[in-house]
């Protein structure tokens, strides 16, 4: 029941993107009947109450000794992945049919998931690019980490065009352990070119994870009527389209594309996930986990 | 091709309609932004364009259905050839006029032998039929490809007396044609006589599928037609009732001739009387007054002849009939005393010289030895209280079919009761002489035989009338206050007619003024059931034979040859007889009223002249598709409505529109989804 409010329009009501990731991730985790365990790290969690049949070992002797009672120290499990989301805040991302355009849904994920990997005590970094690098937040467990990255989400707006390989190049400077990299773009280039650039993030042992975030017109766009298109990203670029050809031609090569990007990246061992902006969230998530979940 | 209704073309304009809707109202194309035009091409142009072509199409289709359906409107026809096998079982019909006109000269034979002429031109298996006309058509053979029935029809056509009617000749065509179902060809020979015509031309229209050839005879219908003098007619009494001399006037009449003096005879019974000259003016009328004619008891046959022959002999002679009998006794009975009603009425009564009746007077005391049975009508004049079995014998007589004429004045209001009908009297109305007060007869019914003629009563005075209740009464004139004044009442197989007032000149000052004389005399005329009819009748018209008291009883009729107009089965079952032929029919009905009817020839016939070679092709046009003369016929044309086609052609278009459309919309929707 809870599914319900993953809609992306009733998300868009929500106004701290906090509260969002807190709402998907909340609802999704119960949905899962996944919780957060307890493990070894250097960062204290919580006290408890020594109970019969309880590990010497983990008892705060400090504690016994002011307080003559036993309490057990507890610490927050620590694990070495990384997640590294590469956010793109192109032109194009500024569509949107409805009420929610491409990139508050890449948003509204990308939150999610430095939320769930907080959650999960993974080190979530965030990488805003178009045509270069527009903000980096480097990827940490350190407490605040989540809001710094929650900050660098909001404040990411739509720019310019889409250059994958200029940025793409750079980012293999920020990759320093090996982890968990989420690419956020409408991926509008050719498949080749993307996995070109793509690929090299794998080589250091990541995982790598298309989410590919169409609005629903473009994967099947519905005009009434012949309509003049300006290119968002090239205002002087512009077509006249009539339905029928958007109806057939465009429907056909729209799915050629997806069908390229996505069988080139299952070919090349990337993970590749269509994202319809019309659609709940937590199948976004569901995809992350399938990767992550071999990562403990 | 042309249009009936060609105002509707200006509808034409309504095809700005699609014009504004496909060409002025263009699709406008709204910008868009879209994420990336990476998969669109500039191709795509070609596919609005095609959609535009569409478009036009559908646009084509949509002016072309609103100019089929101004077309249809304005209901297109052509003219088209007649098909060839509509004529290939074409019926001629040979019409011969046998009218009395058709005696001038050789004009019948003449028209015979042109009939057989055609009747030999006939190709092998075409059909015909012969028929002769005057006044009436009469078919003298079947529809038949055998020459010889033909040749005998056209031999057995005689010439009549009977008047031509070229009405009643396309009345007959139309019928046959429409009763065969087959086209026609009518060979109409005759004499073209313009007298013939119709006065409404309508009636001489031919159905489609007739072809009409006229073929004048007696000359070239645009010639001029011979002179022919008539005795156009004769006034003579038709009874007289004494010995002296009676007055006939006759009218000579000239057609197409010049001035000239002819000698006109009186003769009677075959002996001539009298001869006179008449001076006939050109293309005139002259009239010869005879004073010689003395007439014997009996029925009698007279006759105004014209003495010298010309190009129509038949209409020299005019035949009338007079017959001589002693005049007939009427009883006016009245109250004892001075008589001034007597006075007046017998006075009124023998106005006109020729007295069919005698007035018998006697007063109310009188009356008890009397019989009425021997009078052809009584009066009585202002009664009071009559002898019962003078009254009793006067309501026999009046069942028997006698007439009674009672005028009701001071003496009838003390009986209360109008003597032999017993309606009761309701009382008087009275008026002072003096100053306005009287009464006028407000209303009087023109079709009653003693109002008939001079039926002007308005400045007639009444002081003094009697109000009766009549039950069952025709009321034949009404006083201001509605007060009937004379009412007519059928008792048995007789009439009593009431006059609510007095001859006498005090309760009225009716006996003074000229409408007296009329009323007094058709009373008497229509009470006395005497025959007024004319001197003469015209061939073709009808005389009844018999009552219908009078069933089963033989009439004889004799036609002027000497033979028996009828057969015996006719003589006791025949209503009525047609005069066919000119001169005297000896008429005996069974209740012994002989009757000689003089019969003349209609005089129409006497005019020559021949109807104008525009008319008459005229008349030939009356049957659409129908050209002048019979070779150019060929090239006759008949319009054909178009309206059905286009309406067809609107439906088609209107289908196909409604599919294209429908393909347009249908993209539109799937474009929505």
């Amino acid at each position: 029941m809870l599914q319900r409010f993953l809609d992306p329009a009733t998300l868009a009501s929500i106004s701290g993107l906090d509260l969002v990731a807190k709402t998907v991730v909340d609802g999704f985790v119960a949905g899962l009947h996944r919780s957060p365990d307890f493990g070894f790290s250097q960062e204290f969690a919580e006290y408890r109450a020594y109970s019969q049949g309880d590990d010497l070992r983990h008892v705060d002797w400090n504690v016994f000794a002011r307080t003559d009672k036993c309490f057990l120290k507890r610490y927050r499990g620590e694990t070495n992945t990384q997640l590294l989301i590469l956010l793109d805040t192109s032109a194009s991302m500024g569509y949107g049919s409805h009420s929610v355009h491409k990139l508050d849904y890449a948003r509204f994920v990308a939150a999610s998931l430095c939320y769930m990997a907080n959650v999960q005590r993974d080190a979530a970094g965030l990488i805003v690019f178009d045509e270069d690098v527009n903000n980096y937040v480097a990827p940490s467990t350190r407490q605040g980490q989540l809001f710094r990255l929650l900050h660098a989400i909001e404040k990411a707006e739509p720019g310019t065009r889409t250059d994958f390989a200029k940025p793409f190049v750079h980012f293999q400077n920020f990759l320093h352990r090996r982890g968990i990299v989420v690419v956020l773009s409408d991926f509008y280039e050719q498949p080749e070119t993307i996995i070109k650039v793509v690929e090299p993030l794998r080589y250091r042992g990541n995982e790598v994870i298309l989410f590919h975030v169409l609005d629903p017109q473009e994967i099947a766009p519905k005009f009434r009527e012949p309509v003049l298109l300006v290119d968002m990203e090239n205002a002087r670029e512009s077509l006249e389209v009539s339905p029928e050809y958007a109806h057939n031609e465009y429907r056909r090569r729209i799915d050629a594309h997806i069908e390229g990007l996505s069988s080139q990246a299952r070919g090349a061992g990337l993970e590749y996930f269509l994202m319809n902006t019309g659609r709940p969230l937590d199948e976004g998530l569901r995809e992350y986990l399938a990767v992550r979940k071999g990562r403990f | 091709m042309g249009f009936l209704t060609p105002w509707f073309l200006a509808g034409a304009l309504a095809v700005g309609l699609p014009v504004w809707l496909h060409l002025l109202k263009k699709h406008k194309t709204t910008p868009l932004p879209f994420s990336s035009l990476m998969f669109f091409e500039r191709r795509t142009q070609s596919s609005i364009k095609h959609r535009r072509l569409r478009y036009l199409l559908l646009f084509a289709l949509r002016t072309a259905l609103i100019v089929l359906i101004v077309l249809a409107f304005a209901h297109p026809y052509i003219r088209r050839q007649p098909s060839a096998p509509a004529r290939s079982n074409e019926i001629t019909v040979l019409a011969l006029d046998n009218s009395l006109s058709m005696r001038a000269g050789q004009r019948l034979e003449q028209a015979k032998q042109a009939a057989k002429s055609m009747v030999a031109g006939l190709h092998p298996g075409e059909r015909a039929q012969v028929l002769a006309f005057g006044s009436r058509v009469q078919a003298m053979s079947e529809v038949t490809d055998d020459h010889a029935p033909l040749n005998a029809a056209i031999d057995a056509v005689e010439p009549s007396d009977a008047r031509t009617s070229y009405a009643e000749l396309a009345r007959s065509v139309r019928s046959i044609a429409q009763s065969i179902h087959l086209p026609l060809r009518v060979h109409l020979y005759s004499d073209m006589q313009a007298t013939g015509l119709p006065s409404n031309f309508n009636d001489l229209r031919l159905n489609a599928a007739v072809r009409l050839e006229p073929h004048p005879v007696g000359g070239n219908a645009s010639s001029q037609a011979p002179g022919n003098f008539a005795l156009e007619n004769v006034v003579a009494p038709r009874r007289v009732y004494d010995g002296k001399k009676t007055r006939v006037l006759a009218t000579v009449a000239g057609f197409g001739t010049q001035k000239t003096t002819r000698n006109v005879s009186l003769l009677l019974n075959g002996r001539v009387l009298e001869t006179r000259p008449a001076e006939v003016p050109e293309n005139g009328r002259a009239t010869v007054e005879f004073f010689s004619l003395e007439v014997p008891y009996g029925r009698n046959k007279g006759e105004v002849r014209l003495d010298a022959p010309d190009a129509l002999d038949a209409d020299n002679r005019f035949f009338f009939s007079v017959e001589r009998a002693d005049p007939r006794r009427a009883l006016f009975v009245h109250e004892a005393g001075p008589a001034r009603d007597l006075l007046y009425f017998k006075a009124a009564l023998e106005a006109s010289g020729q007295a069919a009746f005698e007035i018998d007077p006697a007063t109310v005391a009188q009356t008890a030895n009397l019989s009425p049975a021997k009078y052809a009508f009584v009066v009585l004049s202002d009664v009071g209280a009559l002898p019962p079995a003078f009254e009793n014998q006067l309501r026999d007589y009046v069942r028997g079919g006698g007439s009674v004429l009672v005028a009701l004045g001071h003496m009838s209001v003390g009986r209360a009761k109008v003597p032999v009908s017993g309606d009761p009297i309701e009382g008087t109305r009275y008026a002072g002489r003096e100053g306005e007060l009287f009464q006028t007869a407000a209303w009087l019914d023109p079709s009653h035989p003693s109002i008939l003629k001079g039926a002007h009563w308005d400045d007639v005075k009444f002081y003094q009338a009697i109000r009766t209740a009549p039950a069952s009464a025709r009321v034949v004139a009404r006083l201001a206050d509605q007060t009937p004044l004379v009412t007519d009442q059928q008792m048995g197989e007789g009439h009593i007619l009431v006059f609510a007032s007095t001859f006498d000149n005090v309760a009225n000052d009716f006996p003074l003024h000229p409408s007296f004389v009329p009323f007094v005399q058709q009373t008497a005329r229509y009470l006395g059931r005497q025959d007024t009819g004319p001197a003469s009748v015209l061939v073709g018209s009808f005389e009844e034979l018999r009552d219908s008291n009078e069933k089963g009883a033989a009439v004889d009729v004799v036609d002027p040859k000497g033979a028996r107009a009828l057969s015996l089965d006719e003589a006791t079952k025949a209503q009525n007889i047609q005069f066919t032929m000119a001169g005297f029919y000896d008429v005996r009905r069974p209740n012994g009223r002989n009757e000689l009817v003089a019969v003349n020839a209609d005089r129409h016939e006497s005019d020559l002249a021949p109807i104008p070679p525009e008319t008459l092709a005229l008349w030939q046009n009356t049957a659409s598709g129908v050209a002048n003369g019979g070779e150019a016929a060929s090239g006759e044309q008949k319009p054909l409505s178009l309206w059905w086609y286009v309406m067809v052609l609107v439906l088609a278009l209107a289908v196909a529109e409604s599919w294209l459309g429908n393909r347009h919309l249908s993209e539109d929707k799937e474009a929505a989804v």
